[in-house]
């Protein structure tokens, strides 16, 4: 414990500096991609994009302090788990929902409805993969 | 959880940035505990009460 309150003197200010890093880096590259697209160079856009992101990445991964603290994965936990249960509302009244409406020749579905569908089918499905990892590992 | 963070900041004269430099947080984590809206990890809770030289329970207690 003396380790972690000793080395922690600085901390605060570099998180903070690589942070800004972290972020510029992918700020960078959606800029990159939005003024790529302008110039018709979707192509080197979307290069600069990815390059941006796995900077941001890196940063992440290699900076020598921890980027976040204990609070801020609280709150990502809590988000995320909000997250889900307002999409899960989504998709068990939504989807049924939306087909009922489509059966009975009320609305005529549009094709992202399906993708949508899918896409959060698909989210689940990771979601229940990673709680039983989890909960094989605890 | 209520603590007395504050006050053992304020007899010390350290800000809550000092603290959670010391303590390797953010200033804004030391800020929700104070303000009894975060309640800390336990290697938090170690790391403040080794930084102000007593124990957990001294600092914090349950909310009733």
């Amino acid at each position: 414990m003396s380790e972690h309150t000793a080395s922690a003197t600085t901390r605060p200010s570099t998180r903070k500096r690589y942070k800004r890093i972290a972020y510029g880096l992918l700020g960078a590259g959606i800029a990159a991609l939005f003024v790529a697209i302008a110039l018709d160079r979707f192509v080197l856009g979307v290069a600069l994009y990815w390059a941006g992101g796995l900077g941001m990445g890196l940063v992440q991964r290699f900076s020598p302090v921890e980027l976040y603290d204990e609070r801020d994965s609280t709150i990502d936990r809590k988000a995320s788990q909000v997250t889900l249960n307002v999409f899960a509302y989504v998709f068990v009244l939504g989807l049924p929902g939306g087909l009922v409406l489509a059966e009975t020749g009320a609305v005529t579905l549009p094709g992202w409805f399906h993708g949508a569908t899918w896409t959060l089918f698909a989210i689940y499905v990771v979601y229940g993969v990673a709680v039983g990892y989890h909960k094989y590992r605890s | 959880m209520r603590n007395d963070i504050a006050d053992r900041r304020a007899e010390t004269g350290e800000s809550q940035a000092d603290l959670a430099a010391a303590v390797g947080v953010t200033r804004q984590t030391i800020n929700a505990i104070e303000r009894e809206r975060y309640d800390p990890s336990l290697e938090l809770a170690f790391a403040l009460a080794a930084h102000f030289d007593c124990r957990i329970e001294d600092i914090f207690e349950p909310a009733e």
